[in-house]
């Protein structure tokens, strides 16, 4: 028996697939972009969030997934599909060399490791103008030539679905158990049996391999794909959807996304003095609940319809949540 | 001689670190079915000692046999699959995870290992250990006794041919340190095989059938407690005598 919560998430995804038809073309987009970004903050909370493996290079590997699809598609006039599956092998293979490398880094050192790969891949892409168009952008074949959004809605839609499903498959495995050991203790992970090195690279190949899935929609969902998607200021923006939405659960990464992409849009209006309002409220996260904000409110939804006595364990998870920031 | 098998053998093992030598030639036999208690000064390379015969770290020389086989450098994961079990000086849990979780971790790595018989060893040994109602409570959250006996369990998951246990009683209030000791005490009738190391000389001395002792990264004494105990080397060390 599942918890009342998976039914009203079937059915508000069935009310948002069946309404997305009356949604303004503006809005849609809007929530396009969010689904992108879903993807990527799920992916990377998978790596920073239960892994602990504090990347700053998940933007750079979407951009990678977006060229080498882009790229294969011109060149070879492969289909699309067939080029974000290649931009994926591409993204988990290289993320498993990343991985590979900075096995014995954690930490901040990580941290300016991946940075400093994030920046060679932007360079290389903005450098590299013969081939990649640097930063005039490379134009990018449209997966649909209909100048409708409806059906790129649907396929993001799709394509978040799948990347949660699996990913879902992999955190609830014995695998994400071991994923979290090492977050907590590599050295007791491998006193207990857990090949930490293999798991390492494995969190590394499989968030990557998201990444790339990512920024091939994106590159051809867009039609132009610039350099900047690698740069630190999206980065940035997916810590910040991450770390405030709660980065040691794919929901709650998912959740971050979609708020902070909605609100990026709805303040608009304030133009360059949103993104400071951001900043405050990661600040006041990481103060007062590191865990993230949505957190214990999906919880809460989790423990939806469980009655008063099973409620208690829950109000106890909350504080334990709580008791964390 | 006994006629016990021998589990694990360190074979003149030597660990520099820059100018110190921590470890220097040592042998270490560890036979089936012992109790061996390790001690020595701070320093004297004890720790050390533990984490060559456990893959945490590899030696500059010598090599470590298990069951008469080289381990040949092979990483720490390996030698926990291989059964060999060991705690840290420094509690090392899971923190953030419960307490039932830190004990599936180890039983889930074992090959055709399955949620239902993982969970339910695990319930069995949070009974033996007194820590089944803290199941569902993250490890951060228990005591320092509580922890070492966690981590005991954790060890104890692997079903270990040996453990090493590295400071058990350090800081550990002593009604809980004697409750340990009975659980160690236990486990060693049932059979299990353990190396303690420990500066609590009373509860080294309660528990171990064979003594080891350690001083500026060499292996001074090793044998009854009651010979090493009068033993001058040993006495010297303690001592300065």
């Amino acid at each position: 028996m599942r918890g009342i919560h998976v039914y009203i998430l079937i059915a508000a995804a069935i009310l948002l697939l069946v309404s997305a038809n009356g949604m303004n073309q503006y809005w849609m987009h809007v929530s396009i972009m969010a689904m992108v970004y879903s993807i990527l903050t799920s992916s990377w909370s998978l790596l920073a969030g239960y892994a602990g493996l504090f990347s700053l290079g998940h933007m750079a590997f979407a951009s990678i997934g977006g060229y080498t699809s882009a790229l294969l598609v011109e060149w070879f006039g492969i289909p699309i599909a067939l080029g974000m599956v290649a931009g994926i092998a591409v993204c988990c293979l290289l993320g498993a060399f990343i991985g590979w490398v900075c096995l014995r880094m954690s930490g901040p050192y990580l941290a300016i490791f991946t940075l400093g790969f994030s920046e060679i891949v932007r360079i290389t892409f903005s450098t590299e103008d013969d081939v990649t168009g640097g930063m005039a952008g490379l134009h990018t074949k449209p997966i649909f030539e209909d100048a409708s959004r409806l059906p790129y809605f649907y396929t993001a839609f799709v394509l978040l679905a799948v990347s949660l499903a699996l990913m879902g498959l992999l955190v609830r495995s014995r695998w994400g158990l071991f994923l979290r050991a090492l977050r907590e203790d590599e050295q007791a992970a491998a006193a207990s049996g857990v090949a930490v090195a293999r798991f390492r690279i494995l969190a590394f190949a499989i968030a990557s391999g998201f990444a790339g899935l990512a920024g091939g929609f994106y590159a051809h969902y867009i039609g132009v794909l610039t350099p900047g998607i690698g740069a630190l200021d999206y980065m940035a923006l997916l810590v910040v959807m991450t770390v405030i939405g709660g980065m040691e659960r794919l929901p709650t990464a998912v959740g971050g996304a979609i708020v902070v992409e909605f609100l990026l849009e709805i303040l608009r209006g304030y133009g360059q003095w949103r993104l400071p309002l951001f900043g405050i409220i990661l600040l006041l996260t990481m103060r007062f609940a590191r865990n993230g904000l949505l957190t214990p409110l999906w919880i809460r939804f989790v423990r939806l319809g469980e009655g008063r006595i099973a409620a208690a364990p829950a109000v106890a998870e909350v504080q334990r949540e709580d008791s964390r920031a | 001689m006994n006629e016990r098998q021998t589990l694990m053998h360190g074979v003149g093992l030597s660990k520099r670190f820059g100018g110190i030598l921590a470890n220097d030639t040592v042998d270490l036999t560890v036979a089936e079915g012992d109790l061996i208690g390790l001690i020595g000064p701070n320093g004297s390379g004890k720790t050390t000692l533990i984490n060559l015969l456990t893959g945490h770290m590899k030696p500059d020389g010598g090599e470590v046999m298990l069951r008469g086989q080289p381990t040949g450098g092979q990483p720490a994961h390996m030698y926990a699959a291989m059964g060999v079990a060991r705690t840290f000086q420094l509690t090392q849990l899971f923190a953030r995870m419960t307490v039932l979780e830190n004990l599936l971790v180890p039983a889930l790595t074992r090959p055709r290992s399955t949620w239902a018989e993982a969970s339910r060893r695990a319930r069995g040994y949070l009974e033996f250990l007194n820590l089944a109602h803290l199941a569902n409570l993250d490890a951060k959250n228990l005591s320092g006794g509580q922890q070492k006996l966690l981590e005991l369990a954790r060890c104890l998951m692997l079903e270990p041919a040996v453990l090493f246990l590295d400071e058990p009683f350090a800081g550990v209030h002593p009604q809980l340190r004697d409750e340990l000791i009975k659980r160690i005490q236990e486990l060693h009738q049932a059979g299990r095989t353990f190396v303690v190391v420990d500066h609590d000389m009373e509860s080294i001395l309660r528990i171990s059938q064979r003594l080891v002792v350690m001083a500026r990264g060499r292996k001074i004494a090793d044998g009854p407690p009651a010979e090493v105990r009068a033993d001058q080397a040993v006495l010297a060390a303690y001592a300065g005598l």
